[in-house]
């Protein structure tokens, strides 16, 4: 038989029995938005994770601090190390595989000035080659730091944003903008040797990120390693002896190292063979993992309570079509003895099936379309406070795949539920379907 | 006779055994005869005489027990079910006592449905159809539904759905079993006269020992044997008279016979 044949005797028969098609494609589209509206809640709560996640910093980073936190079997913290990070520690990790930078960084507490007004931030100092690495924001003016030009310091608006004039009456907080004001950077970790003039360093080539919602930046400012020495000496010129001995030997070690690893996938393992140098790590995939595992979780319960009404519309189908057969038994002994190949009657049934299958797919989809739009309009103030999320986005996100996906299925549903039935069609026997009343 | 007609069906020491628990029953009990081609066949028995059975052979709906079948010097038992299918597109229509038309669809559907398994295009399969209840004298009845027509008409959209595509050989079980006396005759003068138009070979089962006036051979089965085969060698014209004759007489005796081998029948 050609197809637009079977097809149209398909239809035809399906047109048959309104009711009954009506009702059996209901059932298929209640399974379709159950599958489709419970997969688009699972996917929204997993992208408000991710997005809580990405706020919390770049996730191909891994750090090994000063104070190594120490934890137990199953993962509390129980105390902290302190580990020596010098270095020749920093030219072992590059050594590891998947490793794409390393830098020993320097983080020392400053003050900054603008005439009566001051900050406190903290200054961080690393390889000026690694700035690009460590997927450091753009930036709104200047560039970072080079082997040429190692003087630069970048900073962060928010460093910028609040500084006080703590002699005045009220604190009101000031912006400073350091291309057009002074700003004087000042250490305060020793006090300087009375018969010398204290250390000041004057911000001439500044270089300003751009707004960010990673909370990581915040606060802070950062140069290259190089030049951080070289003001950090002079610094210590201006101390008394012993703390100038101090000072010079804090160089030494770092208070931290950070490593970007070339993929998310390789971060656990890297972390792995630094943990065997004996050091302890710290990645924010560490926490991400679980948080992870939980709404994957949660999307695989969501999808189950899905699956389970698309379960049901199944059945429906297959119990529909056998009562077809066996309401067309002697049609399709006729049809038999008419010549019709074995091949094209197993055709249309499961063509009949599909076609009960693809219908409530794509008025299952439609639906829930809906259903999701309404959702997202009233349903995710009261869910993000169950699930936890305390994120603002949508609640249910429908993909583009996820209605070609959910028709198919649909389809699929509908192809193997009618499979057994048609098989079975082929099998009646002519001359027995012959001598059926129908 | 110019020529000697080619033999189109031949049956060879056929067997057809049923169980039924420990019992056997020889519905076929090794026949053997043939039919040539254009032949107007009867199976002429009783009920339960087996006669049933030897057409279901013939046509491939039964499986033999035993024996050969040829059908255009095909093995019918020995096929696939998938080349026997396209065999039966190509080369043989059916007539059945019940009409077996498919409800759902019109006259028109009906007629057209063994073009649609032999995927020819809708509008010369349409054309063809319609051409063919024309033929049949439903030429007004095409979109009405098999419910909707007298027993009579029904069996003409049947023999037009067995005509249609033109097979070689047209099988008919019972073809007036369910019709009164006067619509016998008409469906009977059809299915000859469109037979003889295209040199088609007939088979038909009966109980209707006054139907055999319309074949050129008669085999009387009784028990699943062959009781006796009887050939008419006739002419045309001959063929008219005694075709008026067996009408005539079939008008005049049949109704109290009808009854009696209806009763007989439904036993």
């Amino acid at each position: 038989m050609r197809i637009s044949d079977l097809l149209k005797l398909a239809f035809r028969n399906l047109m048959r029995r309104k009711a009954r098609t009506a009702l059996t494609v209901i059932g298929v589209v209640i399974g379709t938005i159950s599958i489709v509206v419970m997969v688009s809640i699972g996917i929204g709560v997993n992208k408000s994770y991710d997005e809580m996640i990405m706020q919390s910093g770049s996730m191909t980073i891994i750090r090994v601090q000063k104070y190594g936190a120490i934890f137990d079997d199953d993962g509390n913290y129980v105390d902290s190390k302190e580990q020596v990070l010098n270095d020749s520690v920093v030219e072992q990790i590059k050594g590891i595989d998947h490793v794409k930078a390393v830098s020993g960084i320097v983080n020392k507490g400053v003050m900054l000035n603008s005439g009566k007004y001051e900050t406190w931030v903290t200054l961080y100092a690393m390889d000026c080659d690694v700035f690009e690495a460590f997927e450091f924001p753009p930036l709104q003016y200047g560039s970072y730091p080079t082997k040429e030009n190692p003087s630069t310091i970048v900073v962060s608006p928010e460093s910028m944003a609040y500084f006080y004039n703590y002699s005045g009456n009220n604190y009101q907080e000031k912006s400073i903008d350091p291309l057009t004001e002074e700003v004087i950077l000042k250490f305060q970790e020793y006090q300087t040797h009375p018969r010398k003039k204290e250390f000041e360093l004057e911000f001439k080539d500044v270089a300003m990120m751009e707004q960010t919602d990673n909370w990581e930046y915040s606060y802070n400012i950062y140069m290259d390693l190089g030049y951080f020495k070289e003001i950090w000496n002079s610094y210590a010129n201006t101390l008394i002896l012993e703390d100038r001995k101090s000072a010079v030997a804090s160089l030494d070690s770092y208070e931290e190292i950070k490593i970007n690893v070339d993929n998310i996938d390789h971060v656990e393992e890297v972390q792995e063979k630094i943990e065997e140098l004996g050091y302890a790590t710290y990645s924010e995939m560490q926490y991400l993992q679980p948080l992870r595992e939980t709404s994957d979780m949660l999307q695989m319960v969501l999808g189950a309570i899905g699956s389970i009404a698309m379960i049901v519309s199944a059945i429906n189908i297959a119990n529909t079509m056998v009562m077809s057969i066996y309401e067309r038994t002697k049609e399709i002994g006729v049809m038999k003895v008419l010549g019709c190949l074995v091949r094209d009657i197993k055709r249309q049934f499961l063509l009949e099936a599909g076609l009960i299958g693809l219908l409530g797919g794509v008025v299952g989809i439609l639906i829930s379309y809906i259903l999701s739009h309404f959702i997202n309009k009233y349903g995710t103030g009261i869910m993000s406070s169950l699930v936890g999320t305390g994120t603002t986005g949508d609640l249910s996100i429908i993909p583009f795949w996820l209605p070609f996906a959910a028709a198919a299925f649909g389809m699929l549903v509908g192809l193997l539920s009618g499979y057994f039935p048609a098989r079975r069609a082929t099998r009646i026997r002519a001359i027995e379907a012959m001598k059926t009343e129908g | 006779m110019e020529k000697e007609p080619e033999k189109i069906i031949e049956l060879v020491n056929v067997k057809k055994i049923y169980r039924m628990g420990n019992e056997k029953i020889y519905a076929v009990d090794d026949v053997s005869f043939d039919i040539k081609k254009g032949e107007f066949c009867c199976l002429l028995g009783t009920s339960g005489s087996g006669k049933s059975t030897l057409l279901n052979l013939m046509a491939g709906i039964e499986k033999i027990t035993s024996g050969k079948i040829l059908v255009k010097g095909k093995n019918i038992p020995k096929m696939s079910e998938n080349s026997l299918a396209r065999f039966r597109q190509r080369y043989l229509g059916f007539v059945f006592q019940s009409y077996n038309l498919i409800n759902a669809m019109t006259a028109l559907e009906n007629v057209e449905f063994p073009l649609v398994f032999k995927r020819v295009p809708v509008k010369r399969r349409r054309k063809l159809a319609k051409d063919m209840l024309v033929k049949v004298g439903l030429g007004s009845r095409l979109a009405h539904k098999p419910k909707e027509m007298s027993g009579g008409q029904q069996q003409r959209v049947g023999i037009a759905r067995a005509f249609v595509a033109k097979p070689e050989i047209v099988f008919a079980d019972e073809p007036t079993g369910n019709l009164d006396t006067k619509t016998t005759i008409e469906v009977m003068e059809l299915m000859k006269q469109m037979a003889k138009e295209n040199q088609q070979t007939i088979v038909m089962v009966t109980h209707d020992r006054s139907l055999a006036a319309y074949a050129d051979k008669v085999i009387h089965i009784l028990d699943g044997k062959i009781q006796s085969v009887e050939v008419f060698e006739r002419n045309e014209e001959d063929m008219q008279v005694q075709l008026k004759e067996v009408s005539q007489k079939l008008l005049l005796d049949r109704g109290s016979d009808r009854k009696e081998i209806n009763y007989e029948e439904t036993n």
